[in-house]
């Protein structure tokens, strides 16, 4: 299986005819289930994640909520031997590659290790790790530091655990920037496998809620109700919302190109057709304030608007985004918004910086099975919002196209374009 | 067709530097950046070095209140841009700001103002400001540079520690290449820490006395700290402008040795491999590289298992090629080390001068090529590459040549060109 001509690494570099990027498998990781069948039943449901924090203990925060995954035999996914060494959300991240690469039918025997890379987004990897760590210098002084804790403090670590149990020796890469961690990580994903620089990417993203991660978040004013009136809630769009939610999680989805998938026949759920990615300059706690830079990625991802038919909101129940991103949405489609549906993912799962894995993951089994699950918690749409926000229960319709968008306080905006690969 | 990206700025903080005149300066003359620390209270420790930045005053750069807010990471970072920013002479040029972004490398990040706020929250002395935790996240810096400079192109960060400046030097380049900007800022930024300080040295990889790369007596790294920027520039871009060439980004390679956590794959397999695949990206061939600048962290596995990398890339030529291990006096700077070596491997092609290895003394029979020991050498060169490998086996190895316009028909000479 060596790669005994890295030549060969760049195939058809003149070649004037675009691979197509396909999405051939879905590992999913989330507080509504594990496994892509729970995931999506719950999704269509409309099942809330999100429920009081059990795992940790709040403190004086005013948030309580969480969006917690369930307690997991990790045994099924994995190695007694090797879980050892994996903190939790190790255990999660590589638990949530296995499904994929099942999901995906993929034969690791029958692919070339050099050409399979893994691209991953997160916040920090495992911030409760990184926490005993420090916990355990404060108490105990220089022999406190636990080396075996500190080798999983590393944000990569999650993405080396991956690759290592796998034995995936291309492309390895892990990006870390707010909530569009995971985006980021499939954009380079797509274009490495457009460029021929790999066969096949895992690629997503994942984050776990710990105490220090919503001990920050509860401090910097960004949680329900940390903010603002009214009760604690994830209510996208909701004329009453008032703050995030954290959730935590795994999504990750498998791509290669559309001729490697046909190939060796797998399933296609769909198409990675285009990618946008802009800032906004409001501040470094702030989301764009305006819309502008949401409406730019937006239509820089999307090659044809006709053809989309969803949008899978970034909103998370905070007030700026949720109306700027309303804002970018009429820009970019003006009468044509009112045809489209939306719905926030995360008002099930809760906000986390690799959310987007899981959210791609969505975004794709409503392309391959025509159903977009509704936002949920939002009762009296905002009519700073005016969009049509599938609310309460799910909705049955031909969706040729997706956006999946993503923006980041900060202000770092990035969508990816979906597509069915009937269209 | 790949477009040609150039470099059109560089701007770093360093132990050896806050500048690039200085920086450079130091590189060339071997001058060691280690000193007792300073930016936390290392007494309980029993190595108490690093390559700290000294002699940037604050106060000369931010408001108060901007100092209240930015961590350390951040001001490296912003100082670094800003001498970058303005030696691609981007604050006068105009130039499309939704073309313009960043992807920067990330480490530690702030994580000195997050540990200063945890410390005192958990000792249960006060409140500590919440300010502190703006810091909490990798993207900080990234974002702050933008927002101050108005860049509403492409906006990342990569976090894969001790190779994300290196790698986010690789993805600015794609970001060019996928037509999503014309200008990327890249590089990174990282500074002392005591979660970072203790973990290495809980892994005994810390040398207690100085960093000696390659050297048989080596015991490990100096952890360092500061900020490398880069401004990658689409050529056309670039000349229409009538920018200034440091030299050319040709590429890079990116891979796993997927073997362990922390330790590199002994034979110099994972090494070799992303080095070849940064040479067939770019098409360059191995006789092509004069230089190359190590990862070169002095830890008793790296160093061997880079050089049998090289060894296995290069074969008998491999002895041939002076071989630059700067964390000798920068220390290891984990987040912004391959940005740092970034900004030292463009001006080693523009002044045809290789920075040495320092305190290189007793050879080590498994290393055993030019380390370019204690003096640095003039030599025109034409490609040069600069390794950083990670925890995890996470590998990148970048790829720079000398700058030459179209019109001189594309080929790389050295000779004519850069001999000082």
């Amino acid at each position: 299986m060596q790669n005994k001509n890295p030549k060969s690494e760049i195939r058809n570099p003149k070649s004037t005819k675009e691979p197509r990027i396909v999405i051939t498998g879905l590992g999913i990781i989330s507080p509504i289930g594990v496994g892509k069948e729970e995931f999506w039943k719950n999704c269509i449901l409309g099942t809330s994640g999100i429920k009081p924090i059990q795992r940790f203990a709040i403190g004086s925060s005013r948030s309580t909520l969480g969006g917690q995954l369930p307690e997991i035999d990790f045994k099924t996914f994995i190695k007694p031997a090797n879980l050892r060494r994996m903190d939790r959300i190790g255990k999660v991240m590589v638990s949530a590659v296995m499904m994929a690469i099942d999901d995906s039918s993929l034969d690791l025997s029958k692919e070339d290790p050099h050409r399979m890379g893994i691209s991953i987004g997160t916040g920090l990897g495992s911030s409760d790790t990184v926490d005993q760590f420090f916990r355990s210098i404060l108490k105990d002084g220089p022999v406190g530091a636990q080396p075996l804790l500190f080798q999983t403090a590393v944000p990569n670590a999650i993405t080396s655990h991956c690759a290592i149990e796998y034995g995936i020796k291309g492309v390895n890469i892990t990006f870390s920037h707010k909530e569009t961690s995971a985006e980021m990580a499939m954009v380079y994903a797509c274009h490495l496998l457009r460029e021929g620089r790999a066969d096949v990417i895992l690629t997503g993203g994942g984050d776990e809620l710990s105490e220090p991660l919503h001990h920050v978040y509860s401090r910097l004013g960004a949680l329900s109700p940390g903010k603002g009136q009214g009760f604690e809630g994830m209510r996208p769009f909701d004329r009453d919302r008032n703050g995030m939610i954290l959730g935590e999680g795994s999504g990750i989805l498998v791509l290669e190109r559309l001729e490697h998938a046909e190939k060796r026949g797998a399933t296609v759920y769909a198409e990675i057709a285009g990618v946008g990615l802009s800032g906004s300059t409001d501040g470094v706690l702030r989301y764009d304030q305006k819309g502008d830079s949401i409406a730019r990625t937006m239509s820089q991802a999307t090659k044809d608007p006709s053809l989309v038919d969803y949008i899978s909101a970034a909103s998370n129940s905070t007030l700026d985004l949720d109306r700027a991103e309303a804002v970018a949405i009429n820009k970019v489609f003006g009468e044509k918004a009112k045809e489209i549906s939306v719905s926030s993912l995360k008002s099930m799962i809760g906000e986390f910086d690799g959310s987007g894995g899981v959210r791609a993951c969505g975004v794709a089994l409503s392309l391959y099975q025509g159903i977009i699950p509704p936002t949920i918690g939002t009762e009296h749409l905002d009519p700073d919002c005016a969009l049509n926000v599938i609310l309460g229960r799910s909705k049955k319709r031909e969706i040729r196209s997706a956006l999946l968008n993503s923006c980041s306080n900060g202000g770092s905006n990035i969508s990816l374009w979906l597509r069915s690969i009937d269209y | 067709m790949r477009k040609r990206v150039v470099i059109t700025g560089v701007g770093v903080v360093s132990a050896v530097g806050n500048s690039v005149p200085e920086f450079w300066i130091s590189l060339i003359e071997g001058k060691d950046g280690a000193k007792e620390i300073t930016a936390f209270d290392a007494s309980p420790y029993r190595i108490k070095r690093a390559a700290e930045v000294s002699g940037l005053d604050p106060q000369a750069h931010f408001t108060g209140k901007e100092l209240r807010r930015f961590s350390r990471c951040d001001q490296f970072g912003l100082v670094a841009f800003r001498e970058a920013w303005k030696s691609a002479r981007l604050d006068q040029d105009p130039i499309d700001k939704e073309r313009a972004g960043i992807i920067l490398g990330a480490g530690s990040g702030g994580i000195l103002s997050v540990e200063k706020y945890f410390r005192d929250f958990y000792q249960g002395k006060g409140k500590p400001s919440p300010s502190l935790l703006i810091s909490y996240s990798l993207a900080t810096s990234t974002d702050l540079i933008a927002n101050e400079s108005g860049l509403k192109g492409p906006r990342s960060t990569t976090a894969t520690v001790c190779s994300s400046s290196s790698a986010s030097i690789g993805v600015a380049y794609d970001l060019i290449q996928m037509g999503l900007a014309d200008v990327m800022i890249s590089g990174g930024s990282d500074s002392l820490c005591e979660v970072s300080y203790s973990g290495f040295s809980s892994l005994k990889l810390v040398d207690p006395e100085s960093c000696k790369p390659f050297d048989k007596r080596r015991q490990g790294l100096t952890i360092g700290e500061g900020a490398g920027i880069l401004i990658l520039e689409e050529m056309e871009h670039a000349l229409k402008r009538g920018a200034q060439v440091v030299a050319e980004f040709l590429g890079y390679g990116i891979c796993a040795d997927a073997y362990h956590l922390t330790a590199p794959e002994p034979n110099g397999e994972g090494v070799e491999r992303v080095i070849r695949i940064a040479l067939s990206h770019t098409g360059v061939s191995p006789e092509e590289v004069d230089t190359i600048n190590a990862h070169g962290t002095a830890t008793p596995f790296n160093d061997i298992a880079e050089t049998r990398g090289i060894k296995r890339v290069f074969g008998e030529r491999a002895k041939e090629i002076p071989i630059s291990g700067i964390k000798s006096m920068v220390g290891h700077c984990l987040g912004s080390a391959g940005g740092i070596e970034a900004v030292a491997t463009a001006l080693t092609i523009k002044n045809g001068i290789i920075p040495p290895t320092i305190h290189y003394e007793v050879p080590d029979p498994h290393c055993d090529l030019d380390y370019t020991p204690n003096q640095s050498i003039k030599k025109g060169v034409r490609v040069a590459i600069s390794n950083s490998f990670a925890f995890g086996g996470n590998n990148v190895c970048l790829v720079f040549g000398q700058y030459i316009s179209n019109a001189d028909s594309g080929v790389r000479n050295a000779e004519q060109k850069s001999e000082i």
